[in-house]
């Protein structure tokens, strides 16, 4: 009776679990994907390559796209003029060779022969000044249509770029492009999804009223064309994407990886779980708590990325005011501030990938647009500390600082109530980071409270500047400084500091407005880096922007993967992987 | 009965705009934009898709554009992606039901059988070892279930595999899923299994010689599931309408995940249309358990 009776109680366990039916791919594991596999050597599927990058992009249009994993997505499905190899470092690609006029405005590229879209129709210049003309117009409110500035007067928000910026000859050989100015990094932009080509045909019949962008990237299926290594075949909204290899590129003979698997999801500890049970080859992040142990391992791998985290201080808060500080006594008090934060005990607890602490705005690594890195030769703009010594050094400065505009009293703490708050939007790692700058302000008695906000109310909080402090960061969207310097002249949506919003501040930051203009025509390119310089330098004058370190970029990869790269702006590039090659 | 039905529908329908109302209000109300971005587009291009979406005219004005294509039949596009909202819950809803009904399935045939067994053997040893059980069940709530199962049948047995490209493997998110509502389904049918089997009908019947099981299934059991019935129909929309957790663990791309995501984005049109599709199916599946209630019991009087 007991046996049958335990018999029972199992047996309706299952059977209403069959009852259900069986889902299509069943409960087996495929073959070599077992746990075992976790630490296997060979992959049993040398063809397959599955990859995590992050959660459902936004769009596959590489014209609308603005994140760094959609922008992965479309350097493996799409090709510019140009790209970057292994080394990061830029090759021609539907471009055979481009020349540049005396004056560095005009651009000529020569199209390579024979490139077809995946659908195999033929692809010319006819089909990338259709292409960027279409990413410039309003009636797509793309994101990054601010890149279309480096057009000069051939470009407006309002009508889009004009016809003369971008010409294809008649025989679709040449692409003639026409810059307002010089552009050091113009090669870097030909490589960069936004000036992808898209395929005019679907593109303009799947425009609706409601989407004028078109739909035609909405979904696998006949209308999805690209002209990269691989083709979208099927895409399981927020569950996973298929792209097989598209036979029509022109490279198609180096592409050895016959599909590429995605998962989607924002969870990074399921996509943790896939990686060590072999299910999943490549991921692009690692869970915080996980990062330590994951570290240890040989798959663990780091590449440099072009961006800081840093603070931002509001200019115009209140605070201020209510210290009886004036506006060069704030600067001083930003300034105590800063060094006041101990950024090795950072990175070594909360960043955890030997992130480098940052004493500039501009990443050390990035270049200077005239051949040089920018940095090179900066002593950055306050002394970093990595040593408990260095620090007690930063904070006696810092206390110095603090005596000089009269807010430290005798027992080296600050005399009047210091209060304000630091805001964040919520997640463990800001906060963690926050905390640990509260502790090091509570040494001299500065009382920072920390405010965590829902993440768009938290992106409105910090546009319209109702906060005293605000954590920041910026990836760089390509290698020249002037990204990260034209962000913070008065009108851009990114001046989070709110230079220039307060007529009754002494400070005039239409001269920087002004350095920024001047940067962007300027044609000597070695005056240019000076005067890109002259603006680090007036930012980080208000010590409004506090620099914490800068970021990196850490992924694991299956050992038994190699030729998977990555460049210092985020992007991945999979097309040349090798499976099962050593 | 029919009057009273056509009462309930009618004001299905009514809680349902009122619903619609306080969402699209509650949601304009709170800070926070669809086109908002770590880094910041310019303010044309804010504007201008602004205009697309009718954000620029007053909140009240855009409710009333909103309903009147409802009425039509059109949800509109997601405003992060320019995806239609009806292709989003066509493709998402399917998987989320299907996951849901399972689940649902799975909960309520283990848990009147388990509750059935533990009733009729009270205080023997599977009494005992189902109480035990569904206490430990009920104590956990469906993400540690659905972390574990992931991190013992995935990782550690390597007998499922956590993700595969291009279909979904729905036998531990079922788990997932059912556990907890069947704990509760298995306690819920044996208090009322011992309830019922103590009335002085079910002395009559077997006084009256008729057969054991009988009694028990047809004349104990009928009346133990009423109880079972009331919380089986909301646990039923609940499921069936995606557990965002478990969805998200699985890498599952159901209703839930969208539902949250639309929230987080401040995407209007999802946001309205994903509470609208949930509104309406927990007031359809209220309606039936009410309606379902009479037909078990006639002694319930609905009007």
């Amino acid at each position: 009776m007991k046996k049958v009776l335990a018999m029972v109680l199992a047996a309706s366990m299952i059977l209403s679990l069959a009852a259900c039916g069986g889902s299509k791919s069943g409960s087996q594991p495929a073959e070599g994907t077992t746990a075992a596999a976790a630490s296997a050597t060979t992959k049993t599927d040398p063809e397959t390559l599955n990859v995590y990058l992050a959660s459902e992009p936004a769009h596959l249009d590489p014209a609308l796209n603005s994140s760094v994993d959609g922008g992965c997505l479309a350097v493996n499905s799409f090709e510019g003029l140009y790209r970057y190899n292994s080394e990061g470092k830029l090759e021609p690609a539907c471009a055979e060779s481009c020349e540049v006029s005396e004056d560095g405005t005009t651009y000529t590229f020569t199209m390579r022969d024979g490139l077809k879209w995946s659908n195999g129709e033929p692809l010319d210049a006819k089909d990338f000044a259709y292409s960027w003309k279409r990413a410039a117009d309003p009636a797509n409110a793309a994101d990054y249509s601010y890149l279309c500035e480096v057009f000069g007067d051939k470009f407006s928000y309002e009508t889009g770029l004009a016809d003369d910026a971008v010409v294809a000859s008649e025989d679709g050989k040449t692409l003639t492009v026409q810059l307002g100015a010089v552009c050091p990094y113009f090669l870097d932009l030909a490589a960069f999804p936004f000036f992808f080509p898209v395929y005019k045909e679907t593109v303009e019949a799947t425009k609706t009223d409601e989407v004028p962008t078109g739909t035609w990237a909405n979904d696998a299926g006949d209308a999805f064309v690209c002209n990269g290594a691989y083709i979208l075949q099927k895409w399981d909204h927020e569950s996973s994407m298929v792209y097989v290899k598209n036979d029509n590129y022109w490279d198609a003979d180096s592409v050895t990886v016959k599909t590429l698997n995605f998962m989607l999801t924002s969870n990074d500890t399921s996509a943790y779980t896939a990686y060590q049970s072999g299910d999943l080859d490549f991921i692009d992040s690692v869970p915080v708590d996980e990062t330590a142990a994951a570290m240890k391992s040989d798959e663990f791998k780091i590449l440099q990325q072009l961006g800081t985290y840093y603070i931002g201080f509001n200019y115009n808060s209140k605070l201020y005011e209510d210290l009886g500080l004036d506006e060069e006594q704030a600067k001083v008090f930003r300034h105590a501030l800063s060094l006041l934060i101990d950024r090795q005990y950072i990175v070594d607890t909360v960043g955890q990938t030997g992130q480098e602490i940052a004493n500039t705005f501009i990443p050390k690594a990035g270049a200077d647009g005239n051949g040089g890195i920018f940095e090179e030769g900066t002593e950055g703009y306050f002394p970093l500390a990595t040593t408990e010594e260095e620090m007690e050094a930063n904070v006696e400065e810092a206390k110095k600082l603090l005596d000089s505009i009269g807010l430290l009293g005798e027992d080296g703490m600050v005399n009047k109530d210091v209060s304000f708050t630091y805001l964040l939007n919520t997640n463990d790692a800001h906060v963690k980071i926050a905390e640990s700058i509260q502790a090091d302000l509570a040494k001299v008695g500065i009382n920072m409270s920390i405010d965590q906000q829902e993440w768009n109310v938290f992106l409105d909080t910090r546009k319209q500047g109702q906060f005293d402090i605000a954590r920041e960061g910026w990836v760089m969207d390509y290698d020249d400084p002037i990204n990260m310097l034209e962000m913070w002249t008065t009108n851009s949506g990114n001046n989070d500091c709110q230079f220039g919003r307060d007529d009754s501040k002494a400070l005039d930051w239409s001269k920087y407005d002004d350095l920024i203009t001047q940067i962007r025509k300027e044609a000597d390119t070695a005056k240019r880096t000076e005067l890109m310089h002259e603006a680090e330098d007036m930012l980080m004058e208000t010590w409004c922007v506090v620099p914490i370190y800068y970021y990196n970029d850490p992924y694991m990869l299956k050992s038994y993967v190699s030729d998977v790269y990555g460049t210092a702006l985020g992007m991945k590039y999979f097309y040349h992987a090798k499976i099962n090659a050593q | 009965m029919v009057k009273y039905t056509i009462k309930r529908i009618l004001l299905a329908v009514l809680t349902i705009i009122v619903i619609s109302m306080i969402t699209f209000f509650a949601m304009n109300a709170i800070p926070g934009g669809p086109f908002n971005s770590e880094k910041a587009a310019s303010p044309t291009v804010i504007a201008e898709l602004e205009k697309r979406y009718n954000l620029d005219k007053p909140v009240g004005v855009q409710y009333i554009l909103y309903m009147k294509n409802i009425l039509k039949g059109e949800f509109g596009v997601s405003l992060k992606t320019g995806r239609k909202i009806s292709s989003i819950i066509g493709e998402s809803f399917p998987i989320s039901a299907k996951l849901g009904l399972c689940a649902a399935i799975v909960a309520i045939i283990s848990g009147i059988i388990l509750g059935s067994i533990a009733a009729l053997m009270r205080n023997k040893w599977p009494d005992r070892l189902i109480v035990f059980l569904t206490t430990l069940i009920t104590a956990m709530p469906s993400f540690v279930m659905a972390t574990l199962l992931l991190y013992y049948f995935c990782m550690k047995l390597g007998w499922v595999q956590a993700w595969t490209a291009g279909s979904h493997n729905i036998v531990l998110p079922v788990l997932a899923l059912s556990l907890s509502p069947m704990a509760y389904i298995t306690r819920l049918t044996k208090t009322s299994m011992l309830d019922s089997l103590g009335q002085d009908y079910i002395r009559t019947a077997r006084a009256k010689g008729v057969p054991q099981l009988k009694v028990i299934f047809v004349h104990g059991l009928r009346n133990a599931l009423i109880p079972v019935i009331t919380y089986v129909g909301p646990m039923v929309a609940a499921i069936l309408t995606g557990s965002m957790v478990v969805e998200s663990i699985f890498t599952i791309g159901g209703l839930g995940s969208k539902f949250v995501s639309g929230i987080t984005n401040r995407d209007y049109t999802l946001i309205m249309a994903t509470t609208i599709f949930l509104a309406t199916i927990m007031v359809i599946a209220n309606l039936i358990t009410d309606l379902v209630y009479k037909l078990i019991d006639p002694r319930i009087s609905l009007d």
